[in-house]
């Protein structure tokens, strides 16, 4: 397969081409690597940074004063406040569920009512992150509103 | 707050038809030949207030975890026996003869206060089902878009 890279002006709208005999599940796979990258975030760990692609994260949570990214295993520290990622990951699979904790919804593997009156999400990890009440009107609207 | 005097005023609606019964089987079961006038269908609601004031007072603003909100619910519970008892035998000089009659009351208390809980959790369940529904179906279209 032969890549080509051609460098284009500050004017025009960056893209990538794949020409192909056909679509099959080798081309689905670089689309969905494609897409993983088009959000990423920055996250520290031991004083290193990090690139963090948005699909792998499971959810942003602000432990006093401090914002910590979540991923499948692991943990990184951003200097980011939890309302920027709110207002960043509006336009994206993200949520805020809590006072403390922004999710991706795409992470969420079923939501059940929690026994102290509010009710919680079992992630892809088999962690579970508590939603407030309040926002769950909000949660549902963004999920009724189908693929952002 | 919202959220919490929407919950509180669900649980005072429950707990108002509970108090009806229990003082239906109750009223049977001790002084099933005693008659009532009008004013006793404000008991239940009466109650019903004295129930909800503990949890109103005891609103946090923190998100407590299950554990802290445990606590919490026995000693509300408990609260709320002390008032209703203060209020119905209060005025009683020969509190030993009425000993039968407030542990009755007492346990009915203990009952209602469970069963309120229950009821709630049920209404969270279906809630929480409808949430699973919504969930499944963004998950599925978001992937899919993501794959066209």
């Amino acid at each position: 397969m032969e890549i080509s890279i051609k460098k284009i002006g500050e004017e025009e709208k960056e893209y990538i081409e794949i020409g192909c005999h056909i679509r099959d599940e080798r081309v689905d796979e670089i689309v969905r690597f494609i897409r993983s990258r088009e959000g990423i975030l920055k996250g520290i760990k031991e004083d290193r940074q990090y690139s963090l692609a948005l699909p792998d994260i499971l959810y942003i949570e602000a432990v006093d004063e401090k914002t910590f990214i979540y991923l499948e295993n692991d943990c990184y520290e951003s200097g980011r406040r939890l309302y920027e990622f709110e207002e960043v990951l509006s336009s994206r699979n993200f949520a805020r569920i809590s006072k403390s904790v922004v999710v991706n919804l795409m992470k969420i593997t079923s939501i059940k009512p929690s026994l102290n009156g509010r009710f919680s999400c079992v992630l892809t990890n088999g962690e579970q992150v508590i939603i407030s009440r309040k926002y769950v009107p909000d949660i549902r609207e963004k999920l009724r509103g189908g693929a952002v | 707050m919202k959220e919490h005097l929407r919950t509180q005023l669900g649980g005072f609606f429950i707990s108002v038809t509970l108090i009806n019964l229990a003082m239906f089987i109750l009223g049977l079961m001790m002084e099933p030949d005693l008659q009532f006038g009008y004013e006793a269908f404000a008991y239940p609601l009466i109650y019903g207030i004295i129930g909800s004031i503990p949890g109103l007072i005891m609103y946090s603003k923190k998100e407590l975890t299950i554990r802290q909100t445990l606590i919490r619910e026995v000693i509300q519970m408990f609260m709320i026996i002390i008032l209703i008892i203060f209020f119905m035998f209060g005025r009683f000089k020969n509190i030993p003869d009425l000993i039968p009659q407030i542990v009755g009351v007492s346990i009915s208390i203990m009952v209602i206060y469970v069963l309120v809980h229950v009821f709630g959790w049920m209404i969270d369940l279906k809630t929480a089902n409808i949430m699973n529904e919504e969930l499944m179906k963004f998950q599925k279209n978001v992937s899919k878009a993501e794959n066209e």
